[in-house]
C-alpha cells in the first residue's frame, strides 16, 4: 500500500504531542532554571522529529511491517532521548548548576522526552495508515466507475453500427431498383440520424427531448423503408420533455418493434410510445403489433437496455416485456423521475 | 423571364447533385459553375446571377465570405449548402434565402426553389408579385370508395408519408395523395406552420416548446404527441408562436 501522504500530516501529529509537553511543563513555569531545561528539551523533541518522520516515510515507502518498524523506532528514540539527557547535563554544567558529566544518572529521568517521541511515531503512523487506507479506497471507487463506464460505452455503441448498415443496405437495394427519390429521401433520413448522434458528447443520458428527437430520426428512416405498413403514434405527458433518460435507450426497443413485429406484418401495423408520469417515477412504454411465436428469442436490443438500466439506476428501475392478451408486444419501463435542469 | 442560376462547390459531384435537380424545374437556367471561392466572387460579378447555390465549407475562401463581401444590393438570392451544420445563424444574418442540408432531399430542394421562385419577383421589382392561392376550406379525401371533405379548421397537423401526407383531424387520420410542400400553399400561414421537412402543425396545437442542443426543437401537442421542429424552421417558428396569442408561456427559452 504505497500511497503518499502530505507533509501536513506528521505537522498535525506533532501538535498535540507538543500540546501535551507545553501543558506538562507549566506547573514549572515560575522555576527559571526548569524552564530552560524543559525549552531545551521541547527543541531537542522538535528537532528530532524531522529525522523520525523522513524515517518513517521512507519505511512506510519500503512497506516494511509494523514490527519492524517497531523495533527500530523504539530504541531510536531512546537514543535520541539518551543524547537529550546528555544535552540537558551540558546546560547544568554551563549554568554552573553541575561540576561534570554523571553518566550513571544518564538513563534517569528520560520518561518524558522519550515517551513523546513514541507518541509523536504512533501518531504519525496511525494517520498516515488511516489516509493512505482512505485514499485508496478512492482509487478503488474510481476505477470501479470506470470500469462501468467503459461497460456503459461499449453497451451503447452495440446499438448504432447494427441500424447502420442496415439502413445502408436500404438505400443500396432502392438504388438497385432505381427508385432513386426513395433512396435520397432516406439518405437524407440516415444522415439526420448521424447528424443528432455525432453531437452526442459522451454522455449517458440526456434530456427526453433528445432522446425523442432521435428516436424521430431514427424512426423516418424506417418510415421511408415501410411506408404505409407503418403506422405510428409517440406521446408524451406534460412538462416531461426535460426529464432524464438514458441515451439512445428507446431506439434499440423500437428497432425491435419494427425489425421482429410489424416488418413481419403483411398488413399495416401500429407501433405507440408512450412516456407518462406516475407520481415520482418516469413510465415509458413501447407496444407494437407482432406475430407472437416470431418474436420469441428477439433479445440482443432488449437484454441491453436492461444492462444499461441495471448500471444507471440499479433496484431503482424495472423493465417487463413480454406479449399481452391484446396480442401486441409491450416494453414497460419504470425509472426515477429527474429533471435535467436540477442535473445539468 | 428565367432565374440565372449559379452553383459554388468545391466538390464535382456535388454541383453534379444540385445541376440534375436543377434542370427538372422549367424556370431556372443555369448560367455557371464554380469551384472555389476566389472564382465564384468574379464569377458573380461578371455573370450577375438572380440565384446561387453556395456550398458553405470550401477550401480558401467559403461560401459564406464569398457573400458577405458582396454589397447586400448585389447580393443575388443563395441558397447555402452545407453537410455539418453550424452556420444557420450565419445564414440568416445574410438573409439566405434557405440553407439545404447534405446529402439534400428532393422535396427540401423543391421548397428552396418555390422560395426562390416567389420571392424572384420582389427583387427584380419589374413584375408584380404573383397572387397567393386564397387558403383552402376543405381538403376532399378518399375514405375507400367514396370522398370525405375534411374541413381546413379541424386539421390539427399534416405528416408527410412518402408520397403521400397523412392529416391528422380530430383523432382521425387521412391519407392524401398529395405532397406535403403543394398542400403547406394552400394553408393559411397564420394558422399553419412547416415545422419539419415531414410535417405542419397548426399553431394552436403546440403546447409545449424544449430547444435541442443542435438548435432543433421538439414539439408537444395538445394531444400529447411530440414531433420533430428542425432547426431551418425554427427562426419562422419562434416568431409566428410569439405571434400567436394562444401559445402557453411555459416553454422553456434556454437555447
Amino acid at each position: 500500500m504505497k500511497v503518499e501522504t502530505p507533509l501536513l500530516v506528521p505537522v498535525l501529529a506533532a501538535l498535540p504531542v507538543c500540546a501535551c509537553m507545553v501543558i506538562l511543563g507549566l506547573p514549572a513555569a515560575s522555576h527559571g532554571y526548569i524552564v530552560a531545561f524543559r525549552t531545551l528539551f521541547f527543541v531537542a523533541c522538535l528537532l528530532w522529529l524531522i529525522p523520525l518522520t523522513l524515517l518513517q516515510r521512507a519505511m512506510w515507502r519500503r512497506e516494511w511491517s509494523w514490527l519492524r518498524m517497531g523495533a527500530l523506532l523504539l530504541p531510536l528514540t531512546y537514543a535520541m532521548a539518551i543524547v537529550n539527557a546528555l544535552l540537558g547535563q551540558s546546560l547544568g554544567i554551563s549554568l554552573g548548576m553541575e561540576s561534570g558529566y554523571r553518566w550513571a544518572s544518564l538513563a534517569r529521568g528520560l520518561d518524558s522526552c522519550w515517551l513523546a517521541l513514541i507518541a509523536f511515531c504512533a501518531v504519525h503512523a496511525v494517520a498516515v495508515y488511516y489516509l493512505s487506507l482512505q485514499q485508496a479506497r478512492l482509487h478503488l471507487a474510481q476505477a470501479q466507475s470506470a470500469a462501468r463506464d467503459a461497460e456503459l460505452r461499449a453497451l451503447r455503441l452495440q446499438v448504432n453500427p447494427h441500424f447502420l448498415f442496415n439502413s445502408l443496405n436500404a438505400v443500396s437495394a432502392l438504388v438497385s431498383s432505381q427508385s432513386n427519390r426513395e433512396a435520397n429521401r432516406m439518405l437524407a433520413c440516415l444522415a439526420d440520424f448521424l447528424r443528432a448522434t455525432l453531437t452526442h458528447d459522451g454522455r449517458h443520458e440526456h434530456a427526453l427531448a433528445d432522446e425523442l428527437a432521435l428516436l424521430d430520426a431514427y424512426l423516418a428512416i424506417e418510415k421511408a423503408r415501410l411506408g404505409e405498413r407503418l403506422r405510428l403514434t409517440m406521446k408524451a405527458g406534460p412538462d416531461l420533455l426535460g426529464t432524464v433518460v438514458p441515451y439512445l435507450m428507446l431506439q434499440p426497443l423500437v428497432e425491435n418493434a419494427i425489425r421482429h413485429g410489424i416488418a413481419l406484418l403483411s398488413a399495416p401495423g401500429q407501433l405507440d410510445i408512450l412516456v407518462e408520469r406516475a407520481g415520482e417515477r418516469l413510465l415509458i412504454s413501447v407496444q407494437n403489433d407482432g406475430h407472437k411465436r416470431l418474436h420469441e428469442g428477439s433479445g440482443i436490443g432488449l437484454a441491453n437496455v436492461r444492462q444499461r438500466l441495471h448500471h444507471l439506476y440499479g433496484e431503482a428501475q424495472e423493465i417487463q416485456a413480454g406479449w399481452r392478451a391484446d396480442g401486441r408486444f409491450h416494453v414497460q419501463i419504470s425509472m426515477p423521475l429527474r429533471s435535467m435542469q436540477a442535473a445539468p | 423571364m428565367n432565374i440565372r442560376v449559379v452553383i459554388i462547390d468545391d466538390e464535382p459531384l456535388a454541383r453534379l447533385a444540385v445541376e440534375v435537380r436543377l434542370a427538372r424545374h422549367g424556370a431556372f437556367e443555369l448560367v455557371g459553375q464554380f469551384g472555389d471561392g476566389a472564382s465564384a466572387s468574379a464569377g458573380i460579378a461578371a455573370l450577375k446571377p438572380d440565384l446561387v447555390f453556395v456550398d458553405v465549407e470550401m477550401p480558401g475562401k467559403s461560401g459564406l465570405e464569398v457573400l458577405a463581401v458582396l454589397p447586400p444590393a448585389r447580393r443575388p438570392m443563395a441558397i447555402l449548402l452545407t453537410a455539418y451544420d453550424s452556420f444557420a445563424l450565419q445564414a440568416f444574418e445574410l438573409a439566405a434565402l434557405d440553407y439545404l442540408l447534405k446529402p439534400v432531399d428532393d422535396e427540401r430542394f423543391d421548397e428552396a426553389l418555390e422560395r426562390a421562385r416567389q420571392a424572384f419577383p420582389y427583387r427584380s421589382g419589374s413584375r408584380a408579385p404573383a397572387l397567393a392561392v386564397p387558403p383552402a376550406l376543405h381538403f376532399s379525401v378518399r375514405a375507400g370508395s367514396r370522398t370525405v371533405l375534411v374541413p381546413v379548421a379541424e386539421v390539427e397537423r399534416i405528416e408527410a408519408d412518402g408520397d403521400y401526407a397523412t392529416l391528422h383531424a380530430g383523432g382521425k387520420t387521412w391519407l392524401m395523395r398529395e405532397s406535403l410542400h403543394k398542400l403547406a400553399m394552400q394553408l393559411d400561414p397564420r394558422q399553419f406552420h412547416r415545422v419539419h421537412r415531414s410535417s405542419i402543425v397548426r399553431l394552436d396545437m403546440i403546447a409545449e416548446l424544449r430547444p435541442l442542443t443542435n438548435r432543433d426543437a421538439m414539439l408537444r401537442l395538445r394531444d400529447g404527441s411530440v414531433l420533430r421542429a428542425s432547426r431551418s424552421y425554427m427562426p419562422a417558428l419562434s416568431e409566428a408562436l410569439q405571434q400567436h396569442a394562444h401559445f402557453s408561456t411555459q416553454q422553456s427559452t434556454d437555447l
